[in-house]
């Protein structure tokens, strides 16, 4: 077990430094670019030449990257090349929002795509084909089009929601729980969609194992065979759907933060790509991989707690 | 259990509807005051500011400039010279220097006086920061006293109003700190208010009652927030979440039709620019008949009526409108003519065409402007292939020179002694080739040394020759649109580039 993580430890290291400096290698292809498009339009070659000295852009890549990963163990992860905003300041406030929805999603995802998925299974006839249609419709919608459908409805025609806009928990913990709901629902009904086939799908095969049919030939009650037994048993296909799930979620947030302006990390993401601020893509990257590894080294981690053959491998 | 799931979906909308209730923040009590009121005015923009330095402000949106920072003068729609911190002033008769009276009694938001030192730091600190560095090389200042100030030039500067009014004035202390990023300090109508911002979404102002000219800004507080997407600012503009946005328009009607109000600016013409007058990239381009020929193959009221929906008039020239070198009446010289267009072409010997790259970028409207160009300049044998710019480099190459044909909505200034010098002097940016031409070299002259009335001819000398030449192939004036609420009242728009009210429009 021990031997499990400490491998699992030294390969989210690399996936990061190798990811990294990927995205660094890629964004620091040039300088002078860069420094023009901080300066704007009329600079002049002479001024673009002193900012890109200015902003360090001067130095060998490797050189600038050593830099960059240094400041990263220290915590500091430089400052905006446009805003001059620190970018832990800026992800300080910007994490927060994507993890409030991805976070609650991903609960709620859990939670009604087992609910469901266990439903269709044992109940079969009408309600598994009700339930599949529900799935592939949810799944076949695009996030951004259900959260349009959203807005108009909630915050437009019955005007009981927020339609744009995030508010703290510590401003109002109403007002946020407001402003993060048509977000959730809007990225929750494609994943919950998506999660509840899967789990039907794991369900239907545990429900057809001879040690199934043997529990229920021994009087056991279905409840107890539903929740002790195939749930538990169906959970290693569900985790890794789970897993899987909050990765595309992260990139679901994207879209979900523009439709409904908030100012979370998938939009600082977008914006600094797009005027290549190299500091914040890279405070933006980072947190994303450590998002991804951690919860796939949670995931890694259940799994091998639920299954006993995981640890060895 | 399928009941139970239900349940639980509908208990989550109660939920969130009654949560909704208690937060304040909903659609109907967001967003401004009544008309009366005056509260509060909301505006969305749809890119974050580039920080607090004074030196790297946007024109384009920048209300967040414009309520912290005053300016020695401003400018108006074209480029004439407003009060502002300065109350009187004089420009010397060769254009060299600017001569400054500071009203009394102005202070800055940390309480210190607004002085001919802070202009004189300000304008210092303008020669090494920001992306107009150039315009203030080799300036000297004088201050004889805390009221006074001189600023010179080396070299006549026939835009030297359009000079002074950008540079936000701030104080030394501020400058010399090297925090300009972190809280701005100005004398400006608002001061920001830190507890109620969040950097890169909301930012929130309250008043300053003693601004010189409080009266001229009604509203008690000021909130501006970054809404990138055009789809979220018309939901928070018809759930009255915020006052005013730009729009594109593919949502007019739906704007309209919600009962918002919609300010109309033209502050761009869609034109080629056929820079390689000479022909030393293309030389097809060096013979004007090629270049009169490309200008008669667009059928600019088609233009109008089919790629902007009617949002906007023909174009024969890229002058502005009311500015000093536009001219009146000025018929169409180039009228919709293929067959006559395919005689120049053949006349000049380039029946057969030739080939051009048209670079591309998002967000120029070229995904709907480029198949009719490309169409178009087809009937004459010219090949269009586009090149995609993005990234770090996209700016660079746009400049660099090496696409000497542009499509491009670009910005005419209210005052047309900036187009001149930006897009048809040989050393402006946008005059991408760069070829020096006497003609225009020769009306420039004028403009340095002439009064008043010579400068505007020397203009209009210079309008009427690059129409002639056919350096441009204008083609539509479209219309920009300003959405917003009833409540709010613009009169005007003040911005030189007609693209967005400015903060001192909002009434």
């Amino acid at each position: 077990m021990t031997l499990t993580l400490v491998k699992n430890l030294a390969r989210s290291c690399a996936v990061l430094l190798l990811v990294t400096f990927a995205t660094f290698a890629l964004m620091f292809g040039n300088g002078p670019g860069i420094a023009r498009a901080v300066l704007g339009l009329n600079a002049r070659p002479e001024d673009v030449e002193r900012e890109v000295i200015a902003l360090g852009l001067d130095r060998p890549l490797l050189v600038q990257y050593w830099d960059w990963l240094t400041g990263a163990f220290t915590g500091n992860l430089g400052e905006s090349f446009y805003t001059g905003q620190s970018v832990t300041g800026a992800l300080s406030t910007r994490v927060p929002v994507t993890l409030a929805i991805v976070l609650i999603t991903l609960v709620l995802t859990a939670v009604l795509s087992v609910l469901l998925g266990v439903t269709a299974a044992v109940k079969g006839g009408w309600v598994d084909r009700v339930l599949q249609f529900l799935s592939v419709l949810g799944t076949a919608v695009p996030a951004f089009i259900i959260a349009i459908v959203l807005v108009f409805t909630f915050a437009i025609a019955w005007r009981v929601l927020p339609a744009t806009g995030y508010v703290t928990p510590e401003i109002s913990i109403g007002g946020w729980a407001a402003s993060v709901t048509l977000p959730v629902l809007a990225l929750l009904i494609g994943s919950v969609a998506s999660a509840a086939a899967q789990f039907r799908t794991a369900v239907l095969d545990t429900l057809g194992r001879d040690y199934v049919r043997t529990l229920r030939a021994r009087g056991i009650s279905e409840r107890h065979v539903i929740f002790r037994h195939v749930l538990r048993n169906s959970a290693g296909p569900g985790l890794t759907v789970l897993s899987l799930t909050t990765f595309t979620l992260l990139g679901g947030a994207v879209f979900i933060e523009q439709v409904f302006a908030l100012p979370g990390m998938g939009q600082l993401a977008n914006e600094s790509a797009q005027i290549n601020d190299v500091p914040m893509v890279m405070g933006t990257v980072l947190v994303t991989i450590v998002i991804v590894l951690v919860v796939n080294f949670l995931g890694d981690l259940a799994a091998t707690a639920l299954n006993p053959k995981a640890r060895t491998r | 259990m399928l009941r139970r799931t239900t349940s639980a979906m509908a208990g989550l909308a109660v939920t969130a509807t009654l949560l909704a209730g208690c937060t304040g923040e909903t659609a109907s009590d967001a967003g401004s005051g009544g008309k009366a009121v005056k509260d509060t005015l909301t505006l969305g923009m749809n890119a974050d500011i580039p920080g607090w330095d004074p030196s790297n402000q946007p024109g384009y949106q920048g209300w967040a400039g414009e309520a912290v920072w005053d300016t020695l003068i401003k400018c108006d729609a074209y480029g004439k010279a407003e009060a502002d911190i300065a109350d009187t002033w004089e420009i010397s008769a060769d254009s060299t220097s600017f001569t400054a009276h500071i009203r009394e009694g102005q202070k800055f938001s940390d309480g210190t006086a607004v002085d001919s030192a802070a202009v004189a730091a300000t304008f210092q600190y303008s020669t090494s920061h920001g992306g107009a560095q150039g315009d203030y090389k080799g300036i000297k200042i004088e201050t004889p006293d805390p009221q006074n100030i001189t600023i010179s030039w080396p070299e006549p500067q026939p835009m030297i109003v359009s000079r002074i009014c950008p540079v936000k004035i701030t104080t030394k202390a501020l400058l010399d700190s090297g925090k300009v990023n972190d809280t701005p300090i100005g004398s400006g109508p608002y001061v920001l208010d830190t507890a109620g911002t969040t950097r890169g979404s909301v930012y929130a102002f309250t008043k300053n009652d003693n601004h010189w000219n409080a009266a001229g800004y009604p509203y008690k507080k000021l909130v501006i927030k970054v809404i990138e997407s055009e789809t979220a600012a018309v939901s928070a503009l018809k759930t009255k979440q915020i006052d005013g946005n730009l729009i594109s328009a593919q949502s007019y009607n739906e704007v309209t039709g919600s009962g918002l109000d919609v300010t109309t600016m033209q502050g761009v013409t869609t034109r080629l620019l056929l820079t390689d007058h000479l022909g030393k990239k293309i030389p097809a381009l060096g013979d004007l008949k090629v270049r009169q020929a490309i200008n008669m193959v667009f059928d600019r009221d088609a233009m109008v009526k089919s790629l902007y929906q009617g949002h906007g008039k023909p174009s024969y020239q890229i002058f502005r409108p009311g500015s000093d070198a536009y001219l009146d009446g000025l018929a169409d010289p180039y009228p919709f003519d293929v067959d006559k267009a395919k005689a120049l072409m053949a006349e000049a010997g380039f029946a057969d065409g030739f080939s051009i790259e048209l670079p591309t970028m998002a967000g120029q409207n070229h995904e709907t402007l480029m198949p009719y160009v490309t169409q178009q300049l087809g009937l004459l044998n010219i090949t269009v292939k586009q090149v995609p710019l993005s990234g770090a480099n996209a700016i660079g190459d746009l400049l660099s020179g090496k696409y000497p044909v542009v499509l491009w909505q670009l910005g005419n200034f209210g005052q047309s002694l900036q187009d001149i010098d930006v897009v048809v002097r040989d050393t402006g940016y946008w005059n991408l080739s760069h070829q020096p031409d006497a003609t225009v070299d020769a009306a420039w002259q004028k403009i340095l040394t002439g009064d008043e009335a010579q400068k505007k001819a020397a203009q209009q000398e210079i309008n009427q020759y690059v129409v002639d030449q056919a350096w441009f192939a204008p083609m539509v004036n479209p219309d920009g649109f300003y959405a917003h609420s009833p409540d709010v009242t613009i009169d005007k728009v003040s911005d030189i580039e007609a693209l967005t009210p400015k903060l001192r429009d909002f009434k």
